[in-house]
């Protein structure tokens, strides 16, 4: 098996194709996936995303997923943005050659960078406008299979774009590439058979992990394989303080029973609605606040009657 | 397309060297990837190097993992060892049709094309892939890992679009001196199966070399039954132990 390779590209190193001789400009490395490494390059004063893989037939399996995206989005009359730019070989100074893909550069936060950065307040937007990203995928055919915290990067005002298609399946075939905790199959909740309903059963997840990820992480190590199910996942949202008035949401979604992302979307549309403003008062009060409470009361009781008692 | 993935934690002691066994395995047509389960660094060198040699000899691959990866590890292995298979396939036709040309060197368009044929033929090939789980004493602690990286398996593999079956096996067998037992014929859903490996007793020794012979006798013997009486699988149970 090819493993991931061990240079990097210093800052200023120039990556050129062999077949169409663009030539690109590495600023800085952005990330680093299951089959290759993603850099921050320029060429002709415009920013670009490449990413650089070991495996000629690997990288080009992605390619040809993004290729098909494009079009199936394009033949349904969507705008697909600025997808592919380039798809070539560098010769590195090893002699070797390795294969790469050139895409739009997104410049953002990842998903819980962003909520932290931001705050939590931003929570039910920019996961509603994720949904809509995820529809629009569906409604081509695919599936993203690879949902999770990692390969949602957000831009400004709340805006996701999802990163790394290397999971993207059309539908109907198995799941190329997943992470256990938000895979349906680990949960014991469905097959790995790519629909749209295997995006939103790790959307699902996704909100756990955001809200509760420490109780998440411990519900899935203290489980055996045989006791992981959706019932588990929905009991954690409905003890959440955060997640409550979304555990009936979720709950559809951990239990297949959204049709499409688009349903999906309008349901989540209408708690951010109902909800209104997440303000402060909504929020249940802690219980030292109720016992301070309590404590203020018995003290006032106490004096009213002793009040009373000296006034007699 | 067929497969055979050992899971072990140490060397062999008994019998016909397995690395002799993964060559005859892998001139039946029969892929052997090995996984080293290793939980406190007890997989010395010689068994590291042992299966390795095993997976090179048998035309796969090998990894080492703990218990925690064991599920990813073999999904990963089970994959990449498909997608290779038929990469090459893939390759000997190219070289056919075009001369001495790899798919890496081809232009990216034409590379393009090969290349969705290789993942179409990935998710559509017919795929078996056999189990033969190391089950001498030191294995005892792991067991419950290695059933869930077989139900974890068997859960990708049904959601392939291409017929998938799995077969369970492990050795040593029994006190007889049954080098291998039968855990699972030949399926495609596991799910309504409780337990993978009811009561098993553990033995000291491990013979991965009879044992490696022994899965490829099923396989050929399975073969043998498919072609002479089709419809039946007599000489498939049969032949269980």
């Amino acid at each position: 098996m090819t493993t991931s390779f061990e240079w990097s590209l210093p800052r200023g190193s120039i990556i050129s194709g062999k077949w169409k001789q663009g030539s690109y400009r590495v600023e800085r490395m952005l990330g680093e996936g299951a089959n290759g490494k993603v850099f921050l390059v320029e060429r002709a004063k415009y920013y670009y995303a490449l990413k650089l893989g070991s495996d000629a037939v690997d990288l080009q399996s992605e390619v040809n997923v993004l290729q098909s995206i494009y079009k199936q989005k394009e033949k349904r009359g969507a705008k697909p943005g600025l997808f592919l730019v380039d798809v070539d070989d560098y010769r590195a100074a090893d002699g070797k050659e390795y294969p790469f893909y050139v895409m739009r550069y997104i410049k953002g936060k990842t998903l819980s960078d962003y909520l932290q950065s931001q705050g939590k307040e931003w929570f039910p937007v920019v996961l509603y406008n994720l949904l809509g990203k995820l529809a629009e995928l569906h409604e081509a055919g695919w599936s993203f299979g690879d949902l999770k915290v990692e390969n949602v990067l957000v831009a400004d005002y709340g805006r996701p774009e999802l990163v790394d298609y290397g999971g993207a399946t059309a539908f109907g075939k198995g799941v190329r590439q997943f992470t256990e905790i938000y895979d349906r199959g680990y949960w014991n909740a469905g097959t790995r058979i790519s629909d749209a309903r295997y995006d939103l059963f790790s959307f699902a997840v996704l909100c756990l992990k955001l809200q509760e990820g420490r109780r998440l992480a411990q519900l899935s190590s203290g489980l055996l394989p045989q006791t992981r199910t959706p019932d588990e996942l929905a009991k954690l949202a409905a003890t959440s303080a955060a997640l409550k008035p979304l555990s009936g949401w979720l709950r559809k979604a951990l239990y297949g029973e959204f049709a499409s992302a688009r349903e999906a979307a309008a349901a989540w549309q209408q708690w951010m609605h109902k909800s209104g403003a997440p303000s402060k008062a909504s929020a249940p009060a802690p219980r030292w606040l109720k016992g301070l409470f309590a404590l203020s009361a018995a003290v006032l009781a106490t004096t009213i009657y002793l009040l009373l008692r000296t006034a007699s | 397309m067929r497969q055979i993935l050992l899971v072990t934690d140490g060397c062999s002691n008994v019998g016909v060297s397995p690395v002799v066994a993964a060559a005859q395995a892998y001139a039946a047509q029969i892929t052997v990837n090995v996984v080293g389960v290793i939980d406190h660094g007890d997989l010395g060198e010689f068994g590291s190097s042992e299966i390795e040699e095993i997976a090179r000899a048998g035309g796969g691959l090998s990894r080492l993992s703990h218990t925690r990866q064991l599920s990813q590890t073999v999904q990963m292995m089970t994959r990449k060892t498909v997608v290779q298979t038929i990469q090459q396939a893939v390759s000997r036709e190219l070289k056919q049709v075009l001369g001495n040309t790899s798919i890496e060197e081809l232009p990216p368009e034409k590379r393009g094309e090969v290349v969705r044929v290789i993942d179409d033929l990935t998710e559509t090939a017919k795929l078996k892939v056999a189990l033969l789980i190391d089950a001498s004493a030191s294995m005892k602690p792991k067991l419950a890992a290695v059933e869930e990286a077989i139900r974890d398996l068997a859960i990708s593999l049904s959601s392939r679009q291409g017929s998938s079956e799995l077969a369970v096996f492990h050795f040593p067998g029994s006190a007889y001196g049954e080098d291998c037992m039968l855990d699972l014929d030949w399926t495609s859903n596991i799910s309504g199966i409780h337990s993978i490996f009811p009561r098993l007793q553990m033995r000291g020794t491990t013979p991965t070399g009879p044992a490696l012979l022994h899965v490829i006798d099923f396989y050929q013997k399975a073969d043998y039954g498919n072609r002479k009486n089709d419809g039946t699988d007599g000489m498939m149970s049969d032949y269980v132990v």
